[in-house]
């Protein structure tokens, strides 16, 4: 048996003088994004987006005065009406007025639009346009394409309408949401959600999930991180890769239980059984009372601003 | 798959949250039920890896990316409910943070990744597995199999939402409000992506999990699987649970919910006109042939007249209906035949015991 | 009425009398394969500070969690303040919430600890789970975070928190709760040096105030000072020796067994020529 005090033997190569494993020395080309450094990078980006809109939050803006779940409520009431609009203009109109809240509450609109637009309003014209294509969907057509068997082609006017009301309402709808989680700090936004009902054991789950997100992204960022450490050729998209993030979704799995039992044991420890109590809500102030009545009074006028407009 | 706020009416949206929330309490009390109060820090980490896996890119082939859900993994070690509770919280951060899928449409969202792909994957994956032992290939290939089938049926779910909306909801010029797909683009357009890549990715990281856990902490899958041995030596070899009857019943199910696939067709089947439709000079006649005009409508007294509503709306889920409506009917009477049968024979057998002596 | 010997709700006869924590004989194998504790008899005074000493896996940790009710011995006994508990005794919501409120745990990983959405929210859970009333739970846990200066922190998310100040607040919450007996396992791990002495000073202060503290550690720097009683633990889970701290730290054979020291190869450079040979690494008197 070793001496338990004597260290094992260093490896030979170790103790060479280092060469680098690329003979010439150089030190490598560019490549490609691989799949490794967009996960890594999605998920310190959803970091950064977080950390971001918690400072949003915390500016003296006045949405950020209101308690949430008249922000929460108020939200779905306009989500409603705007879901409801059947014209351009009243989207439009809409859109300035959401514009109008966040200048209002110190969100700086360049961050705000380029937050908003890019990318699922972008996306959606992308997946729309299409059937704004006489050879998707009939219609009349005002910008003629090409020419079938007589018959004119190209971009109907049904089709333009459409996708362009289908943009703009997909632009406010995400530009209201937007706007509700950047200016509420995430706990008060889920006090929110208890004040409205939501029963309290799950929003306790949420909150210990939003906490192990970053936990978990933390994990997931060093094995990434280490094994990009250890990568000399360029990522390839094969089946050994494909078997990397299967054992990492695997380990962390692993992680997961154990990581839940500690919490579990914590939780236990400091006496809870299944009940959950907590701190209760703020009381509403004048404030909220009058932002719950505007956030009806808006949805009741964008929505007859809209049929006024025609049927 | 997620369907941002815009896409969808809000009234199929308030749907989506009237169908959700039941769901949401059921699930929260069961979980909530069974193992004391241990569930809920699983549960919330289960969620924040279902969050991850969404995010978690894999590579295909071309180089470009797709992603999975990971509903039907949680599924599996903790049961569908908490799958409910845990892809739906999931849904929720990617709603907030990401403004991944809609706050209008999370209800419709959550039918669909947190619903039919954890229940649909799951009912799969017990079916393909049966009695098989906890760490046998059997389980690993039956769980990427759930995998594959759930996602593509949340992937359906999500077309036929989509695909109904110019269906439904029109401006006064027939103009269409929302999605201005109708279901006979929808559906290709969504299953196509998912049937061949973001199914496989579901079925790769099923298995890649549950192979893990085979491997290393097979005690976590116990809880889900009472009575299941652990390794193939544990218990005796048991007949097979993949009854016939268990896989039509399967079959069954998928083929009534294919069936309005049928109305995609733009002609009519072949030899079924009604006298009506008939193309009467295209077939070089002057009338409807006297046979045809006499016997046709002989049996009018139907239920649902041409597998259809009174009025012609809603062809699609009055196929489903007529479907289901006309496998029930087949169904009972073939069984209360059976028994009939049954009867009968235990009463002539019952004369030949009888007859026989005990050896 | 001789007590039975086979009656395991009362005390072992040879408990000393206000003992806090008795255990005799407690064995326990996690998934029932990995031994952690093989056979550990120990009996806590109140007043004490008693420190666990041994290497990594050597069953520290796994003796806490059964002094904290959170995983039960396969065999042996433990006894909480002259009552037998265990996993059943404890499904009692009144033993329950005495014993909870009696004993606090500190975990090593305060990112286990620390699930509430908000400082404050952490703080309060445990007065709320108490069954505190919301405005006397208010004040206590403003009072907890004014003592432990994280009253800027109130309203941050703990997981956005650096270590030092996550282990404030894991320590906050343990601490409203005001038990009798606080449980630390490896409180200086992973701690920045200011923040090790501001941590063995809130231990001492503690202790003087008269709370019974038990802690595990490998750490044997500030041993002395947040330490009158060392119980040292071998690599194969048994309780080797108990002393004082000034009477481990002198047995050098003993730390080198239970890996709390190692021995290595040191070169001092003359003018004369270079002299190696080897010594163990004391803590204290090294470079006198």
């Amino acid at each position: 048996m070793r001496d338990a005090t004597a260290p094992p033997e260093t490896p030979a190569w170790l103790l060479r003088q280092p060469v680098a494993l690329c003979p010439c020395g150089c030190i490598g080309k560019r490549q490609k994004a691989s799949y490794l450094e967009r996960t890594l990078t999605g998920g310190s980006d959803l970091m950064h987006q977080v950390m971001f809109s918690e400072d949003v939050a915390r500016l003296p803006g006045v949405l950020q005065r209101l308690d949430p779940r008249v922000k929460l409520v108020g939200t779905m009431l306009l989500l409603v009406a705007v879901g409801l609009a059947h014209h351009i203009t009243t989207l439009l109109a809409a859109y300035a007025l959401v514009l109008g809240l966040a200048w209002w509450s110190r969100v700086a609109l360049a961050f705000f639009i380029r937050r908003v637009w890019l990318f699922i309003p972008i996306f959606t014209a992308i997946v729309v346009l299409p059937a704004a294509f006489s050879v998707v969907n009939d219609g009349d057509v005002i910008v003629h394409l090409w020419t079938w068997n007589g018959e004119p082609e190209g971009l109907t006017s049904q089709g333009l309408f459409s996708a362009a009301l289908i943009i703009m309402r997909v632009a406010v709808s995400v530009s209201l949401a937007v706007l509700l989680t950047i200016t509420t700090p995430w706990g008060r936004l889920l006090n929110g959600l208890r004040g409205l009902g939501v029963p309290r054991l799950i929003v306790l789950t949420i909150n210990m999930s939003y906490r192990y997100i970053f936990l978990l992204l933390e994990a997931v960022g060093d094995m990434y991180e280490s094994r990009k450490s250890r990568q000399v050729r360029a990522v390839k998209h094969d089946a050994a890769a494909r078997a990397t993030v299967g054992a990492s979704i695997g380990t962390l799995v692993g992680k997961c239980g154990h990581l839940a039992e500690e919490v579990h044991q914590a939780m236990v420890a400091r006496g809870y059984r299944g009940e959950v109590h907590a701190l209760d809500a703020t009381k509403m102030a004048a404030i909220d009372r009058a932002a719950a009545l505007t956030s009806v009074v808006l949805a009741a006028a964008i929505l007859s601003g809209d049929r006024l407009l025609g049927g | 798959m997620h369907i941002p706020d815009g896409y969808l009416s809000p009234a199929t949206c308030a749907v989506g949250y009237v169908a959700a929330t039941p769901l949401w309490v059921v699930a929260s009390r069961r979980v909530t039920r069974v193992v004391k109060s241990r569930n809920i820090p699983l549960l919330a980490i289960f969620s924040a890896l279902s969050f991850i896996i969404m995010m978690f890119n894999v590579p295909i082939p071309d180089g470009t990316t797709a992603h999975a859900v990971g509903g039907v993994v949680i599924a599996i070690v903790l049961g569908p409910w908490a799958a409910v509770i845990a892809v739906s919280i999931a849904l929720l951060f990617q709603a907030l943070l990401f403004g991944d899928g809609g706050v209008l449409s999370f209800g419709v969202n959550a039918i669909n990744m947190a619903v039919i792909l954890p229940f649909v994957g799951y009912a799969v994956y017990r079916i393909a597995a049966g009695g098989a032992a906890l760490t046998s290939r059997r389980r690993v290939v039956a769980g990427a199999v759930g995998g594959y089938v759930g996602i593509n049926a949340a992937a359906l779910a999500a077309a036929i939402e989509l695909g109904l909306q110019p269906v439904l909801f029109k401006s006064a010029s027939g103009v269409p409000l929302y999605v201005p797909y109708d279901l006979g683009k929808t559906i290709p357009a969504m299953l196509l992506p998912h049937l061949t890549v973001a199914g496989l990715c579901e079925a790769i990281l099923t298995a890649a999990v549950l192979s893990y856990l085979q491997r290393a902490d097979v005690q976590r899958l116990v809880p889900n699987h009472p009575g299941i041995p652990i390794t193939a030596g544990d218990a005796a070899p048991r007949p097979s649970r993949l009854s016939p009857g268990k896989v039509a019943l399967a079959v069954g199910i998928v083929l009534v919910i294919l069936t309005p696939l049928g109305l995609l067709a733009p002609g009519g089947a072949f030899g079924e006109d009604a006298p009506g439709d008939l193309d009467l000079g295209a077939l070089g006649l002057r009338a409807v042939p006297a046979g045809l005009e006499k016997y046709n409508g002989f049996w009018s007294h139907t239920l649902l007249g041409g597998y259809g509503f009174q009025s012609g709306d809603h062809a699609n889920l009055a196929y489903i209906l007529s479907a289901i409506v006309g496998i029930a009917v087949v169904m009972a009477v073939v069984f209360a035949l059976g028994k009939v049968a049954q009867l009968l024979s235990a009463a002539s057998g019952q004369e030949q015991i009888e007859a026989e002596p005990h050896a | 009425m001789a007590a039975d010997p086979n009656d395991h709700d009362t005390l072992p006869a040879d408990a000393p009398r206000g003992a806090v924590f008795v255990c005799r004989n407690l064995q326990y194998a996690y998934l029932d394969r990995f031994p952690a504790l093989d056979g550990v008899s120990l009996d806590i005074m109140p007043g004490e500070m008693v420190a666990l000493l041994g290497a990594n896996g050597c069953g520290k940790s796994t003796l806490l969690k059964v002094l904290d009710g959170l995983i039960h011995p396969t065999s042996g006994t433990f006894h909480a303040f002259g009552e037998l508990v265990t996993e059943e005794h404890l499904e009692d919501e009144q033993f329950n919430m005495g014993f909870r409120s009696r004993v606090g745990f500190v975990f090593q990983h305060s990112d286990a600890q620390v699930f509430s959405a908000t400082v404050r929210d952490e703080v309060a859970f445990g007065c709320l789970q108490l069954g505190l009333g919301p405005a006397e739970a208010s004040q206590r846990v403003d009072d907890m975070l004014a003592f432990m200066e994280l009253e800027s922190l109130a309203d941050r998310a703990p997981f956005q928190l650096s270590g030092g100040q996550k282990k404030k607040v894991a320590i906050a919450s343990v601490l409203v709760m005001n038990p009798e007996v606080l449980l630390f396992d490896e409180p200086t791990a992973a701690l920045d040096p200011r923040t090790q002495s501001w941590l063995a000073d809130l231990l001492s202060e503690l202790n003087a105030a008269g709370k019974t503290i038990v802690h595990a550690t490998h750490d044997l720097h500030v041993l002395e000072q947040i330490a009158t009683r060392c119980l040292v633990f071998s690599e194969d889970h048994q309780i080797i020796r108990a002393a004082t701290p000034e009477e481990i730290l002198a047995d050098h054979d003993l730390l080198l067994a239970a890996n709390l020291v190692h021995q290595h190869p040191h070169t001092h450079t003359k003018t004369t020529g270079t002299i190696t040979h080897s010594h163990v690494h004391p803590t204290t008197g090294h470079h006198e």
